[in-house]
């Protein structure tokens, strides 16, 4: 993936600046002290969006087909799952 | 027969079956302890919100890029070595380790405060389950630092090309599960509330 551009940029270089983004996003979240379901909910999407891209991306799981192209999604879901719930039912 | 061996390959992830083996087995220990943390807090949410105000929110923003740098410049150095450049990966692997070891020396100060001010694993639920999640994904990246210098080393001996470069993606797909933890953690230990 590291081969093809996108404005001369690689795009394993995009996936980089999109998560490094959407860290700082999440980073600036905290430091305005933004609480509540919502936020929370989508703090955690974000850190699922870039756990995926790790495992597409960086991990190379994007091309895998069969059983090991889904561990790590399955995986970003359980504890995804869980701490959703926890933090739904806390309100 | 190459397009036959290409299906076949793509089969497989990157690097050495047994590491992913290894990495699941890791994932769901990690998963627990996420869960764990999460239900626990239910009960115990003020407690939870009012010590997780305490912690160095900076420190953890600094660790989180100096992760996600770590693992994109082993991605430089994989994409390295299947293009036969030696000398290229040793230097992404040596970026990704100089990352790692600015993690280590964040992380480390962290605890360091954390130890002058009195906190232990007994202080309360929060740090109980903060220092020991912490403390078991920092061990994890001196692991890792450990593997990504061991295949530094091979490659600087030219141990490896554009045909057989297994040891790299082993070592790789390692250190992208360090990164993949942390990428939760933080906004769970850190930031949501």
């Amino acid at each position: 993936m590291t081969g093809r551009t996108t404005f001369g940029i690689r795009a394993c270089t995009w996936v980089w600046l999109i998560m490094m983004g959407l860290t700082l996003t999440t980073y600036l979240i905290g430091q305005f002290s933004l609480g509540g379901l919502g936020v929370s909910l989508t703090v955690l999407a974000f850190a699922l969006i870039k756990g995926q891209m790790v495992g597409d991306y960086f991990m190379g799981l994007k091309r895998i087909r069969g059983f090991w192209r889904w561990p790590v999604s399955l995986w970003l879901f359980l504890p995804g799952g869980l701490i959703g719930v926890a933090f739904t039912l806390v309100g | 027969m190459q397009v036959e061996a290409t299906i076949e390959s793509n089969r497989f992830p990157p690097g050495d079956l047994a590491i992913w083996v290894f990495i699941l087995a890791e994932l769901a220990a990690f998963a627990a302890f996420f869960g764990a943390y999460a239900f626990t807090r239910m009960k115990n949410v003020e407690l939870f919100n009012h010590y997780q105000s305490t912690l160095d929110s900076d420190a953890a923003l600094i660790n989180t890029f100096a992760l996600i740098t770590s693992s994109y410049f082993v991605v430089r150095a994989v994409a390295s070595i299947r293009e036969d450049d030696s000398r290229g990966c040793v230097r992404w692997l040596m970026a990704a380790l100089t990352m790692g070891a600015l993690f280590l020396v964040v992380k480390g100060h962290e605890y360091v405060h954390h130890i002058e001010a009195g906190i232990r694993l007994s202080t309360n639920t929060f740090y109980m389950f903060y220092l020991s999640l912490t403390f078991f994904h920092f061990m994890h990246v001196i692991m890792g630092m450990v593997i990504l210098a061991a295949v530094a080393v091979k490659a600087s001996k030219g141990g490896y090309n554009d045909r057989e470069h297994t040891g790299v993606e082993t070592g790789a797909s390692y250190w992208h599960m360090v990164d993949l933890v942390w990428l939760i953690l933080f906004p769970l230990v850190y930031i949501m509330r």
